[in-house]
């Protein structure tokens, strides 16, 4: 077997969306791909396919003919995945929040893991939440690696009959050893 | 007739920067209808300008129309600003207005060549670019403070001096950059893999582009010769810099990149003379006037023609703003453009229209 869990985090592929911002946040993201900055030293490659990234970048505010878009975008891609808004309008609205076609930040529809201030956010600060987002991604990925158990043993009546009508539907996580 | 085939290219996609959405319908290969749906990023700036925000603080706002042209647009709305409260502004923030305008003409053509590169599938050209692109970036940052949204011109002027060690910067940096770009030129003029996605492809003709209103470099690259930059001279005096109009006559991938390269030499020789005969004085000239009457400003955006216009009720909020995109203009040739061209094509012809989508939406 591949040990998935180990390499993912080598490799964690990004897909960049932007849900309506100026276009200030997209450029720096593009720089941080190229040789001044070079993400790439992380593993991380920009792909197009939110079925095989693992990191969503999300710039500008969501705008109400992205919102669907959005969340479809975020519900495509597999488990484990982090989310990073990039500036300070995809965090909150930024200068935009009140505008008639503005819906707010990226954390009203989708849950979200980092976010990176700045308008417009710049590089270094790209690379940071992106590097934090590692740190979130492993425990994310040691969280869905946890065995599951019932949480209640089932009762075993006095004629060797196992009752478990009355069980509660709770489950515990263990870690893994 | 054959059979078509309709093909969504967007609103996410890998060779885009924003959400933009077309529609292409093909038979086999070949391109023979498309439809352009680009409003996916309308934030309703120019209604929260004339209802949130004062007069004074709407050229920072319109910056963030557009994170590439945001100094075009917030120096076009600091000028009609400036023309209806009747400030004439000092004759040095006119000169340091031109010299960010033109640093970011450079840093814009840079990226938006860049990205014909990389969708033309030649990734090392990507790269090579977006790292000579980091000098301009470093001297826009220099200048005004961020490398993104400048906040540069404000109503009056400007709000940040060029300092002495900075022009030396400029100086030192472009003096390094320029040997970079002659070898880039050297690579899009002369590459033979390079020339197959783009000699011939997306083409139009002078006619065509001036039937569709075509401006900035898709419509010089066609021939067309229109630049604000050449039309007015009231508020930014261009002509008398070194500014001279690049055009070409095939209008297809190839010659667009030749005109964006063209126009960065442009760009240096007009640095080079505003660093040489800048003006002493005051950078800025703030007036309590209040905005009174209606007018009208044009500007060269590194994608063509932007206009504002705005109307005051001597009150200190605007009672209307509007901005025409250079974009905007250029939607009917985009979509003609594709017209004819194979599927594969499609991502080169559509970075080389550079297209801003956000600041067409708004």
């Amino acid at each position: 077997m591949f040990e998935l869990k180990k390499f993912r985090k080598k490799s964690p592929w990004i897909l960049h969306f932007n849900a309506g911002g100026c276009n200030g946040c997209d450029i720096e993201i593009l720089a941080c791909l190229a040789p001044k900055y070079d993400i790439e030293r992380f593993g991380m490659i920009n792909t197009g396919n939110p079925k095989q990234s693992d990191i969503l970048l999300i710039t500008g505010p969501v705008t109400k003919r992205t919102r669907e878009r959005l969340v479809e975008v975020y519900n495509q891609m597999p488990e484990p995945k982090v989310v990073v808004c990039c500036g300070s309008c995809a965090s909150t609205g930024g200068i935009f929040r009140g505008m008639y076609n503005i819906e707010g930040g990226v954390d009203q529809f989708i849950p979200v893991d980092v976010y990176v201030a700045g308008c417009a956010c710049r590089p270094e600060q790209i690379i940071d939440g992106v590097v934090v987002a590692l740190g979130i991604l492993e425990e994310k990925t040691k969280e869905i690696e946890k065995t599951i158990k019932l949480a209640n043993k089932p009762v075993v009546e006095e004629d060797g009959q196992v009752n478990r009508r009355n069980m509660p539907a709770e489950l515990t996580y263990e870690t893994t050893v | 007739m054959k059979q078509q085939f309709e093909i969504p290219v967007g609103a996410q996609h890998i060779s885009l920067l924003e959400p933009l959405h077309f529609k292409l319908t093909t038979e086999n290969e070949t391109i023979v209808d498309a439809d352009a749906n680009l409003y996916y990023v309308h934030r309703g700036i120019e209604n929260a300008c004339v209802t949130k925000f004062k007069y004074r603080q709407v050229p920072l706002v319109v910056g963030r129309v557009c994170g590439l042209c945001s100094v075009s647009h917030g120096t076009a709305a600091a000028q009609v600003i400036e023309k209806l409260t009747k400030v004439e502004i000092p004759l040095r923030a006119k000169y340091l207005r031109m010299l960010v305008i033109e640093l970011d003409r450079i840093h814009s053509h840079l990226l938006c060549l860049a990205h014909v590169a990389e969708n033309s599938g030649f990734e090392a050209l990507f790269m090579q670019t977006m790292r000579d692109r980091e000098y301009s970036m470093e001297l826009l940052e220099s200048v005004c403070g961020n490398r993104v949204q400048y906040d540069y011109s404000i109503v009056g002027g400007v709000n940040r001096d060029l300092r002495p060690d900075v022009a030396a910067d400029i100086k030192t940096k472009l003096a390094l950059l320029k040997p970079r770009v002659q070898a880039l030129h050297e690579v899009f003029e002369t590459n033979w893999s390079l020339s197959l996605k783009n000699k011939g492809v997306g083409a139009i003709s002078k006619e065509l582009a001036m039937k569709l209103n075509a401006v900035g470099p898709l419509a010089r690259a066609a021939g067309v010769p229109i630049d604000v930059r050449n039309e007015t001279e009231d508020l930014l005096p261009w002509k008398e810099l070194g500014f001279e109009m690049i055009l070409d006559t095939a209008g297809d991938v190839y010659a667009r990149n030749m005109v964006r390269i063209k126009e960065l030499y442009v760009a240096f020789r007009i640095i080079d003379n505003i660093l040489n005969g800048l003006p002493e004085g005051d950078i800025a000239n703030i007036s309590k006037a209040l905005p009174e009457g209606e007018a009208i400003v044009r500007v060269e955006a590194p994608r063509g023609e932007l206009m504002h216009y705005a109307r005051g009720n001597k009150t200190n909020v605007l009672e209307r703003l509007k901005i025409k995109a250079p974009t905007f203009s250029n939607v009917g040739a985009m979509v003609e453009i594709f017209k004819g061209n194979q599927y594969a094509s499609a991502p080169a012809i559509i970075a080389s229209y550079d297209p801003c989508l956000s600041c067409t939406a708004r």
